[in-house]
C-alpha cells in the first residue's frame, strides 16, 4: 500500500513536470499549439523598442505680413502683400548642452508619467541625439508618438494672436470625468499657480460671454436692416459691432488649437477643464480619450522642450540573449540540480532520493506558478529563480540532516525545528522580496515577484509535499 | 572553536586582500564596460530574409578580429541585422558590406550604410532605481536584525550585518575589476545575488551566535 502511495506520489510529480517543462500541445488548425501559458519576458532578456531623437535642424516657413506680423495661411486676405520667410525651428542660441540636457530630463520625466516602467535612456552631449529603449509592448507606439512632443501649452487671443498665459502659469494638470446618462465624459484639468490664477481672472473677465439677448437683438437689428434694406452700410457695422463685443481666446498645445471660447463666468478658481471628446459609452473610445487626456496632461505637467527633437529612428531591436542561450543556461542550471539530487542521494540515500524527487515537483510548480502570475522575466528574475533553487536545496540539504539525526518518532518535530530554524533565517530576504515586489520598475519588481512566490511556494510545498514524501 | 576563528581570519584576509587589489585595479584600469554601456558604433545591414546570427558572426570575425562585436537582429521580420562594435571605420564597414553581399547575394553599396555613434550608459542612470528600494530593504532588515538578536548587543549585530553586506559586495566588485569582468546587464542581477546570500550568511552566523549565547547563560544558571 506504502508502496503504491509512493509510486503514485512520483507519477503526479512526473506529470506536473511534464505540463511545466515540455507543455500541453493541441492541434489548432494545421499546427500544434502550447496551452500552457508562456514566459512574459522583460526587455533586457527579449529585446527593445530603440527610438532615436535627434535635434531637428530643419527650417519652417513664415508668412508675415507688410507690419513684420506672422500670419496663418488661413488669416491670409486678398490684396495684401505677404512675404515668405524660411527660419530655422531651433534657434541657434537653443543648441546649447544645457537645453540638451533639460530635453533628456524631460523626456526622462515624461517616460515615468506615461507609465514606462523599463527604459534606458542616453544622450550624446555635443549633439544632443537622444536614444530611448522601451519595452515593446501595445503602449510603445503611443509613446514614440507623444514623447518628443515640445509641449507648447498657451492661451492666446483668437483674433490677435496675443499670447495670454503660457506654461509658466501652470501649476498642474490631471484627468477628471464626470458620468452623466449618457456617458462618461474625460477632461483635461488644467490648475494654474497665483499668477496665472490671477491672468485667468483677469482674461475670463475681459473675453466674458456677452449676454445672448444683446447679441439677439444685435442680429435682429441686423436682420430688420436687410429686410427691409434701408442702408447696406448700417448692417455691416451692426454685424462688425458684435464681432468686436464678443472677444474669444483660443487654448492651444504645440501650435495645434484645442478650443476657442469666451467665459461665461469670470474664474476664480485657477482652473479650467477641457473636454476631450463626447460622452461616450464605448469602452475603447473611452480608454483611448483618457489615454490621450493623461500624454495631454504628462506633457504639460513636465514642461516644454526647450529644444525640438524629431524621431530619427524607430525600431525593435532584440536582445543579444537568445532562446536558445537562455534554454542552454536552464539546461546548465539543470545539470547543477542533478549533482546535488546525487549529492542528496549518496549521502541520505532513499530520503535524499525522495527529497529529490519532490524538489522536482516544486520546480515544475515553481516555474507554471510563475507563469500565471504574470511574473516579468528579466535577467534580475532569472537570478531570483536561481536563488529560489539554492534556498530551497539548502532547505532539503538542512532538513534531512536533521531528520538523520532526530529518533524514529522524533520525526515531526525534527520536521518543524528545520522549518523553524531555516525560515528564521531568510527572514531579510523575505523583506527584500517583498519591499521589491512593490516597486514599479519591472527588473526590481521581477526579482520581488519571482523570489515572493518561490518562497510562499517554498513554504507551502515542503510544509506539504516534501513532508510527505520522506515520511513515506 | 579556536579553529574556526582562525578559518574565518584567513577568510576575512582574502576577502580584504582581493578588495585591495581590486582597488589597484580599478585605480590602474578602472572598469570593463559591456558594449552596450560604452560609447559605439552601430551600423545596420537590411539582409531582406531571415539569416543565421553565427553566418554574420563569422563575416564580423573575420573584420574585426579579436575585439567585441554584438550583433542583434532587427524589427518582427528577422531580416535585418544591427553590428555594434566600440569603433568601425569606413574600410570595416566596407569590408562588411562586400562580404554580406557575397554571402546573402545582395547588391548593397557601402555608402547607402550609414555608421550611427551611439552614446554610452551611464552606469548611475542604471542603478538609480535601485537605490532607494534597497535603502529602504535595508533599513527594515536591519530593525529586524536589532530586534531579533538584541541578545548579542544591537550595535555589534547591526555593525556585523552591515559589514558582512558591505565586504561582499566589495568582494565581487574587486573580482569583476580584477578578471575584468564586464559591467553591464549583468552587473545589477550579480550584486542582488551575492546581497541575498551575504543576508544568509550573516543570519546563520547570527543564529550561531545567538544559540551559543543561550546555551551560555543556561550553562551559567544551572553552576
Amino acid at each position: 500500500m506504502k508502496k503504491l502511495q509512493l509510486v503514485t506520489k512520483i507519477l503526479a510529480v512526473v506529470l506536473i513536470s511534464a505540463i511545466a517543462f515540455v507543455g500541453v500541445y493541441v492541434q489548432e488548425q494545421n499546427r500544434m499549439e502550447n496551452k500552457v501559458k508562456d514566459y512574459q519576458l522583460g526587455m533586457n532578456v527579449e529585446g527593445a523598442r530603440v527610438i532615436t531623437l535627434t535635434v531637428n535642424e530643419g527650417t519652417e516657413e513664415i508668412i508675415k505680413d507688410p507690419d513684420g506680423n506672422i500670419v496663418t495661411e488661413e488669416e491670409k486676405q486678398e490684396g495684401v502683400d505677404y512675404t515668405t520667410e524660411e527660419v530655422p525651428i531651433n534657434e541657434e542660441e537653443a543648441l546649447t548642452t544645457d537645453n540638451y540636457k533639460k530635453t533628456k530630463q524631460i523626456i526622462e520625466e515624461r517616460l515615468k508619467r506615461l507609465g514606462v516602467n523599463d527604459y534606458i535612456i542616453k544622450q550624446d552631449e555635443p549633439t544632443g541625439k537622444i536614444i530611448i529603449e522601451i519595452p515593446e509592448d501595445s503602449q510603445a507606439d503611443h509613446i514614440v508618438s507623444n514623447i518628443s512632443q515640445v509641449g507648447k501649452f498657451e492661451i492666446v487671443d483668437s483674433k490677435t494672436k496675443e499670447v495670454l498665459m503660457d506654461n509658466s502659469d501652470i501649476k498642474l494638470s490631471n484627468v477628471l470625468y464626470n458620468q452623466t446618462q449618457d456617458g462618461t465624459t474625460v477632461y483635461l484639468n488644467i490648475e494654474f499657480n497665483d499668477a496665472g490664477t490671477e491672468k485667468l481672472k483677469n482674461i475670463s473677465t475681459e473675453y466674458a460671454t456677452k449676454e445672448e439677448t444683446n447679441t439677439t437683438t444685435n442680429e435682429t437689428q441686423a436682420e430688420e436692416a436687410t429686410n427691409e434694406t434701408t442702408d447696406e452700410t448700417t448692417e455691416e457695422t451692426s454685424e462688425e459691432n458684435t464681432e468686436e463685443e464678443q472677444k474669444e481666446v483660443a487654448l492651444q498645445i504645440d501650435g495645434t488649437q484645442m478650443v476657442t471660447t469666451s467665459f461665461d463666468d469670470v474664474m476664480e478658481n485657477g482652473s479650467i477643464q477641457l473636454s476631450m471628446g463626447q460622452a461616450t459609452t464605448d469602452r475603447d473610445k473611452l480608454n483611448d480619450e483618457i489615454k490621450n487626456a493623461s500624454t495631454v496632461s504628462t506633457v504639460l505637467d513636465t514642461g516644454n522642450l526647450p529644444v525640438e527633437y524629431q524621431v530619427y529612428g524607430n525600431e525593435y531591436i532584440e536582445s543579444d540573449i537568445t532562446t536558445s542561450m537562455l534554454i542552454k543556461l536552464a539546461m546548465a542550471g539543470g545539470l547543477v540540480l542533478l549533482l546535488g539530487f546525487i549529492v542528496l542521494t549518496i549521502k541520505y540515500k532513499k530520503l535524499g532520493f525522495l527529497a529529490s524527487i519532490s524538489f522536482i515537483g516544486m520546480a515544475a510548480l515553481y516555474v507554471l506558478l510563475i507563469r500565471y502570475t504574470n511574473v516579468i522575466i528579466t535577467l534580475e528574475g532569472i537570478v531570483a529563480i536561481a536563488l529560489i533553487a539554492i534556498l530551497n536545496y539548502i532547505f532539503n540539504y538542512k532538513l534531512l540532516a536533521e531528520i538523520k539525526k532526530a529518533e524514529q518518532d522524533e520525526f515531526e518535530n525534527s520536521v518543524k525545528e528545520s522549518f523553524k530554524k531555516f525560515f528564521i533565517k531568510i527572514i531579510p530576504i523575505c523583506i527584500l522580496s517583498i519591499v521589491f515586489c512593490f516597486v514599479s520598475w519591472t527588473p526590481i519588481s521581477s526579482f520581488g515577484m519571482a523570489m515572493f512566490w518561490g518562497i510562499a511556494l517554498m513554504i507551502l510545498y515542503n510544509a506539504i509535499i516534501t513532508k510527505n514524501f520522506l515520511k513515506s | 572553536m579556536k579553529q574556526q576563528t582562525t578559518k574565518s581570519k584567513i577568510i576575512y584576509a582574502i576577502i580584504i586582500l582581493v578588495i585591495i587589489l581590486g582597488a589597484v585595479a580599478v585605480y590602474l584600469k578602472g572598469f570593463n564596460f559591456e558594449l552596450q554601456y560604452q560609447q559605439n558604433k552601430m551600423m545596420e545591414i537590411y539582409i531582406g530574409k531571415e539569416f543565421n546570427i553565427a553566418d554574420v558572426r563569422q563575416i564580423t570575425n573575420e573584420v574585426f578580429g579579436e575585439e567585441q562585436v554584438l550583433l542583434q537582429t532587427v524589427e518582427m521580420f528577422k531580416d535585418r541585422v544591427a553590428i555594434t562594435a566600440a569603433d568601425i571605420t569606413e574600410e570595416q564597414k566596407a569590408s562588411i558590406v562586400e562580404k554580406m553581399n557575397e554571402k546573402y547575394g545582395l547588391e548593397l553599396e557601402a555608402d547607402s550604410v550609414t555608421i550611427e555613434n551611439i552614446p554610452h550608459t551611464r552606469l548611475r542612470d542604471i542603478l538609480k532605481p535601485y537605490v532607494l528600494p534597497l535603502i529602504i530593504a535595508t533599513v527594515v532588515t536591519l530593525i529586524y536584525i536589532a530586534i531579533r538578536y538584541y541578545k548579542l548587543g544591537v550595535i555589534k549585530t547591526i555593525f556585523k550585518t552591515g559589514i558582512i553586506a558591505v565586504l561582499a559586495q566589495l568582494f565581487i566588485f574587486s573580482l569583476m575589476a580584477i578578471t575584468g569582468f564586464p559591467i553591464g546587464r549583468f552587473t545589477i542581477p550579480i550584486m542582488l545575488f551575492v546581497y541575498v546570500l551575504s543576508m544568509l550568511y550573516a543570519t546563520t552566523k547570527l543564529e550561531k551566535d545567538l544559540e551559543s549565547k543561550q546555551a551560555q547563560t543556561e550553562e551559567t544558571q544551572e553552576v
